[in-house]
């Protein structure tokens, strides 16, 4: 009783997604072909990128609901300051640093400041807001140099160059959390931050580390976003955050910190992402996909708090 | 009504490949202590866990008062009257002693509290039960035996019958463990009856009726507690003839250097100046009450908290470790006095427990190196008498005296200069404590030089070189400890005599 929990807790979502990638193969004709598949992976390469550093955040214990704020204002710095001579690289690094710094200060004001992250990411997320209305002049930034898209677009082995970076985002993630120092660390402060100060953990830089990963994979995700859709317009939308909240719980990492994994998340995406290929494919209504998605979350959360209770 | 109050028959319990309780026949009078003992992973948690409803048993059967109950878990155990007090305590520690009582059994009108009403309940139960404590005192702010009271009249107060105390004393000083005793007994002989697990055989045969020794999940005995004796207990827990408690006390050489030295050190509010030195080889403890300011000096010597004044001196160079890591940099290390809340991180494996201060010590070419870790960490767990399927397992899936191993484990990975261990036998059985005093011994003997605090007035006389005794905060004397006595240390830790051979 109690192990079948435990394993349908550790591995329940990965049949689940099996589950549904067999069942919309059967019952959904448009479902399994290759352009489909190829669109479901290029149009979650940025919620998949944002959301493997968000998994590090919160597997060290924190949450970063800036991550929405920093996606929107990244490629508007970008643009503002490229002006006329537009460049695909110029602006993919541009964006990357404001997320960088972004994610810095998320970090010192909840490593140094010892304030709650959500609460602390919640305000520097309006801040953040404030500025893309700022930079922009609240009006949407156009790219002209349409060969832009190139960076976002380009097929390598028939999948597009934002898919790849997805994929190395995901390597360099799994690398990080997995096989270095810091990895440990993420999750010993997520853990027990006493036991890991006492350890020698520095855990105030694992915090500030942490976080500026997440800014800066939401800098990159958003740059990415702007070359491909060619545009960039301030917003105070949070939706990113709730996709990537949502896979990262869907694919069974605790928010309680200390315990999940990369794939875990990659699952999650997919999941989620199938979900609504699925209800796209046969026309339900977005309202009731929204629905869906909702319950999907409460039960991944509903599932963690239970195995948390059935643990002495 | 005669028959026992609880009744276990062939009771079995596995966890995955660990067959933690297997086959366990126990009968427990009503009104009676009845004692657990057994060495480290001898299952006797499970079966407190098993009683009180918080796990339930693969197969076996169990009768309250002769009749069949089944427990799906602790509320349902509370509702026929049996509960568990484990040993981190689960009271909310910001609020008051009579809130913490009655918490989901307040006497209400609608959603008002009546807090007379619950004043009244309080003193009836008080007086019913011979337990005194303040009802308005913040429960946080009470000491351990005081917030035990308090689980207990909680329990009491939910109509308990049968309390199941695991481990109740581990972390408890001497005259509060009286404290204690005195309370089960006094409940005891009003009709409740107490199942309670703990490593200090002769508290457990001065307080228990019966006494039940467990190994590797089975019984092995249940006797009247006045038929054992300290040594019929431990060679019936080890299943071999006891050898002596502690390892011979090997003296550091005359010349050895110090490592350590403390001078004037004050932390305001904590400790003041206080002055001492550890050599070579030398095995120091720091003694003296609960609440004596050790386990603060012992931080501030880590990094783990600051000072306001003083000085220290490690190998005749100036000290001033600003965090743990500086500490671990100048090859201090730490064991810390609690292992669930300070020391580990209880969802990771053993592996990464072990390894996680010294991780550069298993990466190859910047990357973690899980061979190199797992190898290393398997060899240092042998050494410090892990016992686990495999380095790979949970630490939370080992027993206590066994999660307390792998912090020692830890201090293994390199050779420190200066260890320093909070209690480093807490929850740990006889065999094992044996184990953990010839590895420190043994580390001494090395050269390292160690610091143990201790409220352990055996472990510290029979361990120490030299002991140091705290009282509020300051060094009050320092003795030879081979010539020291219980006597004189608790003279010292009591703020007595002020005359021992004047500190160093
Ligand atoms: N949740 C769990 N998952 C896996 N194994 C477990 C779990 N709980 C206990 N065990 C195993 O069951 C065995 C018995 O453990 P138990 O905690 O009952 O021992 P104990 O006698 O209380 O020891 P100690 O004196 O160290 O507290 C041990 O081998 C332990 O590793
Ligand atoms: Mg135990």
């Amino acid at each position: 009783m109690n192990k079948v929990g435990a394993y349908a807790r550790n591995y329940g979502i990965v049949w689940a997604a099996l589950l549904l990638f067999l069942l919309l193969a059967i019952t959904t004709p448009a479902f399994l072909t290759v352009d489909n598949l190829r669109n479901i992976m290029d149009q979650q390469a940025v919620t998949l990128i944002v959301a493997v550093f968000a998994t590090i955040v919160l597997i060290s214990g924190g949450f970063d609901v800036s991550l929405s704020a920093v996606y929107i204002l990244a490629p508007l710095v970008a643009l503002r300051m490229m002006e006329s001579n537009q460049s695909g690289w110029i602006l993919m690094l541009v964006g990357t640093a404001v997320g960088v710094l972004c994610g810095l200060l998320n970090g010192f004001v909840v490593a140094k400041g010892r304030i709650n992250a959500f609460i602390a990411t919640l305000a520097t997320s309006l801040i953040i807001f404030g500025l893309a209305y700022l930079v922009s002049g609240g009006s949407i930034l156009r790219i002209t140099n349409v060969d832009m898209r190139a960076i976002a677009t380009t097929k390598i082995l028939g999948i597009t160059s934002a898919t790849w970076i997805a994929v190395v985002c995901v390597v360099v993630a799994m690398i990080l959390l997995e096989r270095t120092r810091f990895g440990r660390y993420v999750f010993a402060v997520g853990g027990n931050r006493e036991s890991a100060r006492l350890a020698g953990v520095p855990v105030d830089r694992v915090v500030i580390w942490a976080f500026t990963l997440a800014g800066l994979s939401a800098g990159l995700a958003g740059s990415l976003n702007a070359a491909r859709t060619l545009t960039a317009q301030a917003s105070d939308d949070f939706g990113l955050v709730f996709t990537v909240i949502a896979a990262v719980v869907v694919g069974g990492t605790s928010i309680a910190g200390g315990s999940g994994a990369i794939w875990r998340t990659v699952v999650g995406v997919f999941f989620i992402a199938l979900l609504g290929n699925g209800f796209n494919l046969n026309g339900i209504d977005p309202i009731v996909q929204r629905i869906v998605q909702g319950l999907v979350i409460l039960a991944a959360v509903g599932a963690d708090a239970w195995s948390r209770s059935q643990r002495e | 009504m005669s028959g026992p109050h609880l009744s276990c028959r062939g009771l079995s319990k596995r966890y995955g490949a660990t067959q933690a309780l297997a086959e366990v026949d126990l009968d427990v009078e009503r009104g009676s202590i009845h004692a657990l003992v057994g060495e480290n992973g001898a299952g006797k948690s499970t079966l407190g866990k098993i009683i009180a409803g918080v796990v339930q048993p693969d197969s076996g059967s169990m009768e309250l008062s002769g009749r069949p109950v089944h427990f799906g878990s602790p509320r349902q155990a509370l509702e026929a009257g049996v509960t568990i007090i484990a040993q981190e305590l689960s009271l909310v520690p910001e609020r008051s002693v009579l809130e913490n009582v009655f918490l989901g059994i307040e006497s209400s009108r609608g959603p008002w509290v009546l807090r007379q009403a619950l004043r009244r309940r309080f003193t009836e139960l008080t007086d019913s039960v011979g337990i005194y404590v303040d009802p308005t005192a913040i429960v946080g702010r009470l000491g351990v035996s005081d917030q035990q009271k308090v689980e207990i009249l909680r329990a009491l107060a939910r109509k308990a019958e049968l309390i199941v105390m695991d481990e109740p004393t581990a972390r408890l000083s001497k005259s509060e463990t009286h404290a204690l005793a005195a309370t089960m007994t006094a409940l005891a002989g009003r009709g409740t009856t107490f199942v309670f697990v703990s490593h200090f055989l002769d508290e457990v045969r001065g307080l228990a009726d019966t006494i039940t020794i467990m190994r590797d999940s089975r019984v092995v005995r249940t006797a009247p507690s006045a038929d054992e004796t300290h040594d019929s207990l431990i060679v019936a827990m080890t299943g071999r003839p006891l050898d002596m408690t502690f390892p011979f006390k090997i003296p550091p050489a005359p010349d050895a250097p110090v490592v350590l030295d403390v001078s004037g050190l004050t932390s305001a509010g904590r400790f003041a100046d206080v002055s001492f030195s550890v050599r070579k080889g030398e095995i120091v403890a720091l003694a003296g009450l609960v609440g004596a300011g050790r386990s603060d000096v012992a931080h501030a010597i880590y990094g783990a908290s600051s000072v306001d004044s003083g000085t220290m001196r490690i190998n005749d160079a100036e000290y001033r470790p600003s965090s743990p890591r500086s500490g671990l940099r100048a090859g201090v290390a730490l064991i810390p006095e609690s292992r669930k809340d300070q020391g580990l991180i209880l969802d990771r494996p053993v592996s990464d427990n072990v390894t996680l201060p010294y991780l550069r010590d298993v990466e190859r070419f910047g990357l973690i190196s899980v061979r190199a870790e797992d190898e290393v960490a398997e060899d240092r767990s042998a050494r410090a008498g892990v016992k686990t399927s495999s380095v790979e397992a949970n630490v939370r899936t080992l027993s206590g005296g066994n999660q307390q191993k792998v912090l020692f484990a830890r201090t293994l990975m390199r050779q420190p200069v200066l260890l320093v261990a909070d209690e480093p036998t807490r929850g740990v059985d006889v065999g094992a404590k044996r184990a953990i005093y010839d590895l420190i011994v043994d580390l001494a003997a090395q050269g390292m030089a160690v610091l143990v605090v201790s409220s352990e007035l055996e472990e510290v006389l029979g361990l120490a070189h030299r002991v140091v005794v705290m009282h509020e905060g300051r060094v009050v004397a320092s003795l030879d400890g081979f010539v020291a006595t219980e006597e004189s240390i608790m003279q010292a830790a009591f703020g007595l005599s002020g005359n021992g051979e004047s500190s160093a």
